[in-house]
């Protein structure tokens, strides 16, 4: 019953225009943090390139090649931000459609009148959000890799490869909490607009306002990973930033920059610590999703809009 | 089996405290067609919603082919098709998708043949490819009876079936519905307003007021009882006291 309910929601999410729109802006943004990374590297090395012949004229030593100096996956640096910005505003919608549609056509009432229980149901439709953004994450993960191969001209190696791997793995996984908060909004709410506003409205929190407080108001840091950015002079923020731990969106953030190297370098278990408050919160918000699922009223769906 | 196809003990349910229904005992034989009559909001679609295991009674007990519908949910589930009376399916996939899936959550094994089978019985194969976005009402109810009867249930809800369905579309579910009943055996439970409709079609009928079953007997029985009445129009409106 579980694959059932999956390889229905997979399928209708696969016709849905809204949600092939918003997969296309994601993949498209994957390619064009790939393109902005190639251009400045393509750019620099030119105009290295043209000061190494100038220096090389005066008789001058050069010094070495800037990207050298660089790790590889520097040049994909853009996607920490696209991830928690767009790739989570399309875990929401994806969440969100996939209650929602039930809810508002009055097709829970056919689903609920059929032997399937309402733990399989939930299960389903969690599985179903899962494979989808592993599905949209392998896609982009095989955008990121020609990326790379485009702008250094050579196949990146098994351990760029495996960084991106990781980097996508835990994008999945903090991806999957929106997909989650998606579906618990859409469950909570019987109006599909209050629910999808809902959904943006926790997103919001999630990702700026509460790493405004954690990082101390330092408007670079909700977006970027930024090490140890509170002012120690401000009591009020040194109180918030111990509440950093909580933050997803930094933690997540933080570990990215870890795994693609483009932060410097912590403790492996440091990094694997920055994962545990994502997992713990995509299990709490997968048991609140799967409790929400028993106690709602689906007799009284297709009164939504 | 054995036993009637449902039977109601003292059945009750209450929404935010206010009772929609209350000490409704009932029992309906195998084989037959039941009108339950009834205004708006006296308490039939809660009714269905109980026996098709949407919501829990808080009164009573209900059973469906002598399975508990709260306790033994599985069972009952196992063998009830159910066509609500706004009948939506996934628009965005074709009918025999939309059948397909229903018939695997009944867990009919060969559910790809199941369907075929129903739709060529519906004589409607023409739809099976086609989105359920683009059909008509008429459509539209001819697939929701489809995939209520895809895993071939012993007894079949209908709410409201003839909402919003013109003459010809309310004929072909008349033919529909005692084509079911006589080929296949199916025990037929219809909330209707359509009086003209239960006249024709049904064996049995029941009449809820306010949430209070107030009147069942068969219709050959009913007509003995109100021997002055000209219709069965006349009978319910006598029957619920209202203004003639």
């Amino acid at each position: 019953m579980i694959s059932t309910v999956a390889s229905q929601q997979l399928l209708s999410l696969r016709r849905q225009r809204v949600f092939l729109a918003a997969l296309g802006m994601f993949v498209a943004m994957t390619a064009a943090a790939g393109l902005l990374g190639w251009s400045s590297h393509n750019t620099i090395v030119r105009v290295y390139d043209q000061a190494v012949k100038l220096l090389a004229a005066n008789g001058q030593p050069a010094p070495p090649n800037p990207f050298l100096l660089k790790p590889e996956l520097s040049l994909l640096s853009n996607m920490v931000v696209y991830v928690p910005l767009l790739g989570a505003l399309l875990a929401l919608l994806l969440g969100h459609l996939s209650v929602a549609d039930d809810e508002s056509t009055g097709l829970g009432r056919l689903i609920f009148s059929r032997r399937v229980s309402r733990t399989e149901y939930a299960m389903g439709k969690i599985a179903a959000a899962a494979i989808s953004l592993a599905v949209i994450l392998l896609a982009a993960m095989a955008v990121s890799v020609a990326s790379l191969v485009v702008a250094n001209q050579t196949a990146p190696t098994i351990e760029v490869v495996g960084r991106l791997g990781l980097f996508y793995g835990l994008s999945w996984l903090y991806l999957l909490v929106f997909a989650l908060v998606g579906m618990g909004t859409a469950l909570l709410s019987r109006r599909r607009s209050l629910a999808l506003l809902s959904a943006m409205g926790a997103w919001l929190v999630i990702t700026f306002t509460i790493p405004q407080f954690t990082s101390g108001l330092r408007p670079t840091a909700s977006l970027n990973p930024i090490a140890d950015p509170v002012g120690t002079s401000q009591r009020f923020f040194q109180i918030t930033a111990l509440a950093r731990p909580i933050s997803i969106a930094e933690q997540y953030k933080t570990a990215s920059a870890q795994i693609l190297a483009t932060a410097p370098s912590e403790p492996v278990l440091h990094t694997v610590m920055r994962v545990v408050p994502v997992a713990v919160v995509a299990v709490v918000l997968a048991a609140a999703v799967m409790v929400l699922v028993q106690r709602h009223d689906f007799s009284r769906s297709s009164n939504g809009e | 089996m054995n036993g009637p196809a449902i039977e109601m003990q003292e059945l009750g349910h209450s929404y935010n405290g206010d009772l929609v229904l209350h000490d409704v005992d009932l029992t309906i034989d195998r084989g037959e067609i039941f009108g339950f009559l009834g205004h708006n909001g006296a308490g039939k679609t809660t009714t269905v919603n109980i026996l098709t295991t949407l919501i829990k009674p808080t009164l009573g007990t209900a059973l469906v082919n002598g399975h508990d519908v709260v306790s033994e949910r599985h069972l009952v589930t196992a063998d009830i098709g159910y066509l609500p009376s706004e009948v939506r399916m996934y628009p965005h996939m074709t009918a025999a998708e939309n059948l397909t899936f229903f018939a695997e959550l009944s867990g009919v094994e060969d559910a790809k043949r199941a369907v075929a089978e129903t739709l060529d019985y519906l004589d409607c194969s023409e739809l099976a490819d086609r989105r359920v976005g683009s059909f008509s009402t008429g459509m539209r109810q001819r697939i929701g009876i489809a995939q209520a009867i895809v895993h071939r249930p012993s007894v079949l809800f209908l709410d409201e079936p003839t909402a919003g369905l013109d003459p010809a579309g309310i004929r072909q579910l008349r033919q529909t519905i005692l084509g079911l009943n006589r080929d296949l055996g199916m025990t037929v439970f219809m909330n209707t307003h359509q009086l003209s409709e239960v006249s024709r079609v049904c064996t049995t009928i029941g009449v809820l007021n306010r949430g209070e079953l107030i009147y069942k007997d068969s219709m050959e029985a009913t007509a003995h009882h109100f021997p002055d009445e000209m219709s069965l129009e006349d009978i319910y409106v006598r029957m619920e006291g209202a203004p003639t």
